[in-house]
């Protein structure tokens, strides 16, 4: 019943747009899929070719391309290989149709990335209760312009006596110090 | 209820004979997996300090903090990173962004105390049980994120150079300059490398942010040679830049030059809103090379009346007598040169101090001197026949060429060194169509010049041949001609831990006849217009001046600087003893500089 993973691409190719596929290690295929035929596509897979568990889902912030990658693990007990299924979503527009028709916990990756990253996947069960952030009140941390550093800064404070020290200025104040007078 | 619910209670039992799951106090450590991103290791001998890795810590867990027994030195800001364990996530940024790879993690992830301070600690100093641990997270091989390799520069092919004096380089486009200037980590080590310890970082970052006229503003500040610099720079910054231990250095000098080159001459004035209020006091400077004018730069902006005396027709120096135009362009010295002057700087040409002026005169005239002559007798080849007309000096065909006069080399040439003024003559008479043998004594390795000088002259078709030491030099058959003997050397190990020394073999000589010999093995300085009276306040080394701070010496009205008072010799360094000076003048003549 399970083709090996080139003949099934090769076969769905037929009917979806399927690009950038890699053969990342023998039991992993990494391929990218339009967001509008996406689940449609993981579907397939699941029903058609045996890749009936959904190992985890996550996403890739690609700040600078304006996008997320979205990444669904789909794996096939039988065959022992993995498929990941990448889907690149508008960064700015985080919407993606939900999933947890096809296995009820996908919901729980849905709403851990609802409340990492903003993606909105409607319909999704409780996509809007706290996940593991309570009360979270600012931009979704995981996010890559949210400023980790700067947030941590704020809200905490430093153990004490915690010093550092510039090199540049370090270096200067030792090894040239009267170089540095103003004109 | 039924049977079974009444026995089933009892089944548990059974398990109270096997051998359980979970463990006994105290607890068997089991060692984490070999990749485990575990407490941070840091090999002391080649971290250097450089901070990225408390840069890129998104939890603010890292402070870089003196550490005993560790002093600053060149590369290396003696800093060393310390972590605050109540802060770490083990994201392993730091490892992977580290410069020099020193920052490890072992596989170790257990550790207990009662006193919360002990998890602050500086790894690889303090005395930790995971110190030199085998496994652990590390960098993959080809896994970086910072970019190893420079971008690179487009440049004239090697047989399209010989046929001109056209400009090598071709400088970067805006893109690539950004490009290369993302590559900086800002870390600052460069900065103290730098003998006249330009803000390099800051620099840098205007070339990414394109904002070129405050990349101006910010060389000037330590530079106004910024456009030579840009180009002929012996960039030790590069030597010490933490990037370059994982990949290439960052190209400095090409950044500075990415913003010199985008800025019009005619509004350096505008952007760099250098005004002159005339302060009455009269500064002399000899030499109008890159120290004498970089003093006076430094000093008419505070005001000083400045009078540069030159011995030559054109100011320059070095730069413009010993730097051939396809290196250093002329226009380009001439922009750095003619904008120090349009600030009212006087240059009196053809002006010699013991000839035109005396030495007296200016030390009576004027508030303050600085001397900056430069070196310009070229060392002796020590060699029997040296004196032949065909021997021709380095100095002298490259001053020859500056000048637009033909030095006369003809087609066969043997240059002898192995220095900047060295590869140049061979370049210069290359694109004068000769065939070039350069002979050094040393391997190509020792020899001084800059490699970038010694890889172009090598592609234009120099051949070199190296542990080769003249012996003799005598006439040829034909008059026009000379011939040189030369022996060829082992390099023997110094029993004193210097360099390797050339040794003479005296059954491998050659003897070959050339149309010139170019010498260029050095040069010196002459002193010689200096008054025995004022000499023996003076002091000297090696036939150079030996300034005491500021540049000042026991003579004090009069300030020394550039190749005849420093051991570097190059433009840089100049530079900074012409800005030195500058301070030390100023605070000479305010009364703050207390001799």
């Amino acid at each position: 019943m399970s083709n090996d993973p080139k003949s099934i691409i090769e076969e769905l190719s037929d009917h979806y747009q399927i690009s950038e596929i890699k053969e990342q290690k023998a039991d992993l295929l990494l391929l990218k899929i339009p967001k509008e035929d996406a689940v449609q596509f993981i579907r397939e897979l699941r029903d058609g070719q045996n890749y009936t568990h959904l190992a985890f889902m996550t996403v890739i912030d690609y700040i600078e391309s304006g996008i997320f990658t979205l990444t669904y693990m789909l794996h096939n007990y039988a065959a022992h290989h993995n498929i990941a299924v990448h889907v690149d979503i508008d960064r700015e527009q985080t919407e993606m149709e939900s999933i947890h028709e096809l296995w009820v916990h996908a919901a729980t990756y849905q709403r851990e990335l609802r409340e990492m990253y903003g993606i909105r996947f409607p319909g999704s069960p409780r996509l809007d209760d706290d996940f593991c952030l309570e009360g979270w009140d600012e931009i979704p941390p995981m996010r890559r312009e949210f400023d980790t550093v700067s947030y941590s800064r704020e809200r905490f404070f430093d153990r004490e006596g915690r010093i550092t020290t510039d090199p540049r200025e370090h270096m200067k104040q030792i090894m040239y110090p009267i170089h540095t007078d103003n004109d | 209820m039924s049977l079974k619910d009444l026995i089933s209670p009892f089944y548990v039992w059974q398990r109270a004979f096997e051998k359980p799951y979970t463990q006994k106090h105290p607890i068997q450590e089991r060692p984490g997996a070999p990749r485990y991103r575990g407490f941070h290791v840091n090999v002391l001998e080649e971290c250097v300090g450089c901070g990225t890795c408390e840069t890129i810590c998104q939890n603010h867990a890292i402070d870089m903090v003196q550490v005993e027994g560790l002093e600053p030195k060149p590369g290396d800001s003696g800093l060393r990173p310390k972590f605050d364990y109540g802060r770490c996530c083990w994201c392993a940024l730091c490892v992977d962004i580290c410069t020099t790879r020193s920052l490890r993690m072992s596989n170790h992830y257990a550790w207990i105390t009662e006193d919360p301070t002990d998890f602050n600690f500086i790894a690889g100093a303090d005395n930790m049980s995971w110190n030199g641990e085998e496994y652990g997270y590390r960098r993959d091989d080809d896994y970086h994120l910072l970019r190893g390799e420079r971008v690179k520069m487009e440049m004239l092919a090697p047989e399209e150079g010989l046929k001109s004096f056209e400009e090598v380089m071709k400088g970067y486009t805006e893109e690539q300059a950004k490009d290369e200037a993302d590559r900086c980590v800002e870390c600052g080590l460069c900065v103290a490398t730098c003998p006249a310890h330009m803000s390099i970082p800051d620099y840098i970052k205007t070339v990414r942010e394109g904002d070129y006229e405050k990349g101006l503003r910010i060389l000037y500040e330590t530079n106004p040679f910024s456009s030579t610099c840009g180009r002929i720079c012996t960039h030790r910054c590069e030597e010490v830049c933490p990037v370059g231990h994982q990949g290439e250095p960052l190209a400095i000098r090409w950044l500075k030059r990415a913003i010199v080159d985008r800025v019009p001459r005619e509004r350096y004035r505008e952007i760099l809103g250098d005004e002159v209020v005339e302060n009455g006091k009269q500064v002399a400077i000899v030499g109008a090379g890159p120290g004498g004018l970089s003093a006076a730069y430094y000093l008419r902006r505070q005001g000083y009346g400045v009078t540069v005396f030159e011995a030559q027709a054109r100011a320059g120096g070095m730069l413009r007598y010993g730097v051939p135009s396809y290196r250093l362009p002329d226009n380009q010295l001439d922009k750095d040169i003619e904008y120090i002057r349009s600030l009212g700087v006087e240059v009196r040409f053809n002006t010699c101090i013991g000839r035109e002026v005396q030495f007296a005169e200016l030390i009576d005239d004027y508030d303050a001197v600085f001397m900056a002559i430069g070196l310009n007798v070229p060392s002796s080849l020590r060699v029997k026949g040296e004196d032949h007309p065909r021997v021709l000096s380095g100095l002298q065909v490259l001053d020859d060429v500056a000048s637009d006069k033909n030095p006369g080399v003809g087609k066969n040439v043997a240059v002898i060194g192995g220095g900047n003024v060295a590869m140049d003559a061979a370049r210069v008479s290359r694109r004068m169509g000769a065939n070039v043998t350069v002979l050094y004594r040393r391997r190509i390795a020792d020899m001084p010049a800059d490699p970038e000088e010694i890889h172009e002259s090598q592609a234009e078709g120099c051949t070199f041949v190296t542990q080769a030491i003249p012996v003799e030099i005598k006439d040829a058959d034909n008059p026009d001609q000379v011939t040189i003997v030369w022996g060829e050397a082992e390099m023997v190990a110094d029993e004193k831990g210097g360099r390797p020394r050339p040794v003479l073999q005296e059954d491998r000589m050659h003897e070959e006849t050339y149309d010139c010999i170019i010498s260029a093995i050095g040069q010196g300085g002459s002193l010689d217009f200096i008054p025995g009276d004022y000499r023996d306040q003076i002091e000297f080394k090696w036939g150079k001046f030996v300034p005491g701070d500021y540049q000042q010496t026991a003579l004090q009205k009069l300030f020394v600087g550039g190749d005849i008072a420093n051991n570097t010799a190059d433009a840089i360094s100049a530079i900074e003893d012409g800005h030195h000076a500058a301070r030390g003048i100023h605070k000479f003549l305010t009364g703050e500089l207390v001799a």
